[in-house]
């Protein structure tokens, strides 16, 4: 059941990444497909996040006036990297991931930029600024879309808020008599 | 069905992310090297998002409106509450009839283009931005079905905006010519009357375009308007491109360093029109001159 809904997450993504920049100019500098990317990676389902990365960069590319492939490429590289580091290293935790989003952000817009400049393409702008702006968009918006997922995706939060909510009587052992003898 | 092990899994992981990075590349490598041709997938992805980015774009401009309108009321808070409500009905009136008239007066230009054009204008909306933050590309609503083909020029009353680089049935993509890879052939002046010929391109800041090529024994002033000269095969002799800002001179051997203010608002287009436009034989004839055939 996750499964299917972090890939229709993946699918809102992709249509907010259409939509958003005509609606609101500043909204362009929130990559939100590669925040779903970095969410299924750190899920440690390295194939589908990097199924995810390949397929949503592809879809954005198709409307983009960048080189087809780009943006696949880079969130392919992405979704493996970060699928890597959570294999290693515990980031189950909400801080944790936000240096992992800003991260993946700053080596995405890089790797984009750098494909484009090897293969002739000169992306407008000022590279410094626009990455910055990028890192600092696409941090705020993952670090509550991650609330928002982790609330309708992870059991675990689930079952420890109803916990929370009905807490258990605490079952105290009995103690046995014969040990307290010895 | 086999069940893969997490090891298994772990092990197929780095392949799988060269395969598909290779194949993202190989489709960059093509992306690149081709000239004026346009790819499937564009097209396709193009009508499929049509569906969402239309509505989303209706939606979202009544929404603001609407939002806009009651935002701009904030100054009647002193009045008693029913001359408040009275303004309130008569702010959102006028607001929608202000937003009407901006966009009757904006039509009205189209209208006048199209009527001053000696060719065929069918005026678009931009219903999409580029997703990505580093180009600029737009999407209008107007594709083949309406009879828009690859390389038309795309103009606002203002002058020449760009061209048309993928076009699917109901919607297309628009290049503008601030981007670096868009080279127009434009002269400065009247083409009968200046021998001052370049090309004009785009530059690392997106609000200015730069000229090129321009011999500098001739002479130019900051303010003349450039044109195109319909020698580049795309766009049709006559359009205004942009007001020259900046001239470094250069010298009989070194040409000047022009820059130019492009004269179509290019931030707050909405409404755009497609002239429909295709470069005679004569073009055809000289790309096969310039691209010849092997072995022979």
């Amino acid at each position: 059941m996750n499964q299917l809904k972090i890939t229709i997450a993946l699918i809102i993504a992709v249509l907010l990444q259409w939509t958003m920049r005509n609606v609101a100019e500043p909204m362009a500098y929130v990559d939100f497909p590669l925040i779903i990317v970095v969410y299924a990676a750190l899920q440690r389902d390295a194939v589908k996040a990097i199924l995810f990365g390949a397929f949503s960069g592809i879809a954005v590319d198709a409307l983009s006036g960048g080189l087809l492939g780009a943006n696949g490429f880079s969130k392919t590289l992405i979704a493996y990297a970060v699928s890597e580091l959570a294999r290693r290293v515990y980031m189950d935790n909400l801080l944790l991931r936000i240096p992992v989003i800003a991260g993946a952000c700053l080596l995405d817009d890089l790797v984009y930029f750098g494909l484009h400049r090897l293969l002739g393409q000169e992306p407008a702008g000022n590279i410094v600024a626009t990455v910055s702006y990028s890192i600092i968009g696409t941090t705020i918006a993952g670090t509550f879309i991650y609330l928002i997922l982790d609330y309708f995706l992870s059991e675990r939060v689930r079952t420890s808020r109803r916990r929370e909510m009905f807490p258990q009587r605490r079952q105290s052992r009995r103690r046995n008599p014969i040990r307290l003898s010895k | 069905m086999v069940e893969r092990s997490q090891q298994d899994v772990w092990r197929l992981t780095p392949w799988l992310a060269v395969i598909l990075c290779l194949g993202n590349f190989v489709l960059m490598a093509f992306d690149a090297r081709s000239v004026g041709g346009q790819r499937v997938i564009r097209v396709w992805t193009q009508t499929a998002a049509d569906f969402v980015q239309s509505p989303v774009t209706t939606v979202t401009s009544a929404v603001s409106g609407y939002f806009g309108s009651i935002a701009s009321l904030r100054s009647a808070q002193d009045e008693n509450s029913a001359l408040k409500q009275r303004i309130q009905e008569l702010e959102v009136e006028l607001k929608a009839k202000e937003d009407l008239s901006a966009e009757n007066a904006r039509l009205a230009q189209l209208l006048e283009l199209k009527e001053k054009s000696k060719y065929k204008v069918l005026t678009a909306r931009i219903i999409g931005r580029d997703p990505s933050v580093f180009f600029d590309s737009s999407i209008i609503n107007r594709g083949s079905l309406d009879g828009v083909k690859l390389n038309m020029p795309v103009v606002t009353n203002g002058g020449l905006l760009g061209r048309v680089t993928a076009v699917g049935p109901l919607t297309s993509q628009v290049d503008l010519i601030t981007r670096d890879k868009s080279g127009v052939g434009a002269v400065i002046g009247e083409i009968s009357g200046s021998n001052a010929l370049g090309v004009v391109v785009g530059s690392s800041k997106r609000e200015v375009l730069e000229m090129r090529y321009v011999s500098g024994s001739v002479e130019v002033e900051v303010g003349q308007i450039v044109y195109t000269t319909g020698q580049d095969g795309i766009y049709p002799a006559g359009l205004k491109v942009g007001e020259i800002i900046q001239i470094e001179s250069g010298s009989a051997t070194t040409p000047h360093k022009i820059v130019i203010r492009p004269s179509a608002g290019i931030d707050t287009m909405q409404e755009v029109g497609v002239l429909l436009y295709e470069p005679g034989a004569k073009a055809e004839f000289e790309q096969q001159i310039a691209k010849p055939q092997k072995g022979k």
